[in-house]
């Protein structure tokens, strides 16, 4: 009984001591690629390296310099350069979740139906591979031309290059996930007369959940990717991809602005994947073990 | 029998080829759609191949980059995830950081590597694949090479084998089929990122620069010649990765799923 009592407020504090470690790990981390940035910088600068870049002011700016750019006017009339960050940032982030749910749910719906016709299967999945091959971004300007004839704002249409991105990873993992159910257990459903409904929502939906959740992830950072590229050929200006093409014009002069943007789209990525990394903590309890 | 397989696996495929390039070119003929929203396939057609020299002089000059990307960001990730899984406490620390990582949207930093680089070289936009191509196949390499059974491991040293031997006859054919789940990936990345990057400036050589350069110019049916180009070559780089996958892992069962 006394081992018990003391064992316990240690199982506790578990949670907080790993919460405190990876806290720490992370400032590890963030020290060590800063520490190797500024190291590269100075070595490159006072050896004068000219391969494979040539490292200057301009090539690598200090990272406190792309820090401090986000708290400055780009030009006196200009908002703080995070107030306009920011905002790109929720006009990108709007259009990712737009056709991060399209291109989810359409890829579920095509997966679902592939999953059950192994003819439909051999006839469209080598096409929905193919598609992936074709670079969507080049057709870009012309999906924004069709969409605008049918009178398509062309935020929605960057929405659409952005779902186009995401659909396929989300195919394939549902094909693989409802195929994954065991087979005694479709068998047992059977048995009991369930319907070919039943089965699919009660047994197999659930066992595809992992699988599913494995693909989320990746189309999350391609609904980012997609967004972002997909503003260039549109020209909205109003989003991440305008901002980058617009402080690209001007690296020579403040290079710590495209940085700046830079790191504020990799925080949106990275936010938008933990954002379904989480979804996945609430959904999926038990973690099968064969999900790559 | 072999054959007839072959035939029942690929006829319906080719079918939805046919009807599906048949059912565009009567869209487009019959409901005259204008030229500017969607070529006819006959046109395009004779777009591609009035212009055949120049756009395979593109797509080689795009491929060279995307198969150099490849080569060094893959390269460089097997390098990397075999240091990092020697060290179990390394790799799980690292881990969560290099999948994080992923999450990035690296294409936009293609400017910066135009910075980098003069703009008209390869480098440019190889730095870009092979940043594409390093993430997943770190991250799956690390997990083939520590996906080991343990009771392998055990098996090995019960002989009194070696480190080294261990890692050639347990380790690498356990992490093969995870690498190579990971190149397919790559070499579709490398083409697109190779693509993408070149519309952010590049040599006009190039196919992602002619491509940006024909659809603003409302040149749409050399346009989607060009995204032919790149999709033949995007197929082909990716039929290649799986032909040499199933070489080197010839003992594992096949997948039915082309893609996944």
């Amino acid at each position: 009984m006394a081992s018990v009592a003391v064992e316990r407020p240690l199982a506790e504090d578990a949670p907080v001591k790993r919460a405190r470690r990876r806290g720490l790990l992370l400032l590890a981390v963030l020290v060590l690629l800063w520490g190797f940035w500024e190291g590269f910088r100075a070595l490159g600068i006072h050896y004068g390296w000219q391969r494979p870049f040539t490292v200057d002011a301009t090539s690598m700016p200090h990272i406190h310099d792309m820090i401090w750019a986000l708290f400055q006017r780009p030009n006196p009339e200009a908002p703080l350069l995070i107030v306009t960050l920011l905002k790109a940032a929720a006009f990108t982030g709007r259009e990712a979740a737009l056709g991060f749910a399209m291109g989810a749910t359409g890829g579920f719906a095509i997966g679902a139906l592939l999953a059950h016709s192994r003819m439909l299967q051999r006839g469209l999945l080598p096409y929905v591979v193919a598609s992936q091959t074709i670079p969507i971004l080049a057709i870009a300007p012309m999906v924004v031309i069709w969409l605008a004839s049918v009178q398509v704002t062309p935020w929605v249409s960057v929405a659409v290059i952005a779902a186009y991105l995401t659909f396929f990873p989300v195919v394939i993992a549902t094909i693989r996930g409802l195929q994954a159910a065991d087979h005694r257990a479709v068998e047992l459903m059977r048995s009991y007369a369930a319907n070919r409904w039943t089965v699919l929502w009660k047994l197999r939906f659930p066992m595809a959940l992992p699988f599913l959740f494995s693909a989320l992830r990746i189309s999350a950072t391609a609904s980012i990717v997609g967004a972002i590229i997909g503003e260039q050929p549109s020209s909205i200006a109003g989003g991440l991809g305008g901002a980058i093409l617009n402080f690209a014009q001007y690296y020579s002069f403040q290079p710590q602005n495209l940085w700046a943007t830079n790191i504020i789209a990799a925080a949106l990525g990275i936010a938008f994947f933990l954002v379904v990394v989480a979804a996945e903590k609430l959904v999926v309890r038990r973690a099968p073990e064969h999900v790559a | 029998m072999m054959l007839a397989r072959r035939a029942r696996d690929w006829l319906p495929a080719l079918g939805v080829f046919v009807a599906g390039i048949g059912l565009w070119q009567g869209f487009v003929k019959g409901l005259h759609v204008q030229r500017f929203l969607l070529p006819a396939p006959s046109a395009i057609w004779t777009a591609f191949s009035s212009n055949q020299n120049q756009l395979w002089h593109e797509g080689w000059f795009t491929f060279q980059e995307a198969l150099g990307g490849f080569a060094i960001g893959c390269t460089a990730g097997i390098l990397f995830a075999i240091i990092v899984a020697r060290w179990d406490l390394l790799g799980s620390a690292l881990m969560p950081y290099a999948i994080a990582a992923n999450a990035i949207p690296i294409i936009a930093f293609a400017p910066i590597t135009n910075a980098w680089f003069d703009p008209l070289t390869k480098t440019s936009k190889m730095v870009i694949a092979a940043v594409l191509c390093f993430f997943p196949v770190f991250v799956n390499v690390v997990r083939g090479l520590r996906s080991v059974k343990p009771e392998q491991i055990e098996l090995m040293r019960s002989y009194a084998v070696g480190e080294l031997t261990v890692f050639r006859l347990v380790r690498v054919p356990t992490a093969l089929p995870f690498l190579f789940t990971a190149l397919r990936v790559a070499s579709v990345l490398a083409m697109i990122g190779s693509i993408v990057a070149e519309y952010y400036g590049g040599s006009l050589d190039a196919l992602g620069a002619n491509i940006e350069q024909d659809a603003s110019l409302f040149q749409f049916e050399k346009a989607w010649a060009e995204i032919i180009i790149a999709s033949l070559l995007g197929i082909g780089f990716y039929l290649a990765v799986v032909a040499l996958e199933r070489l080197a892992t010839r003992w594992q069962p096949r997948e039915e799923i082309v893609g996944a």
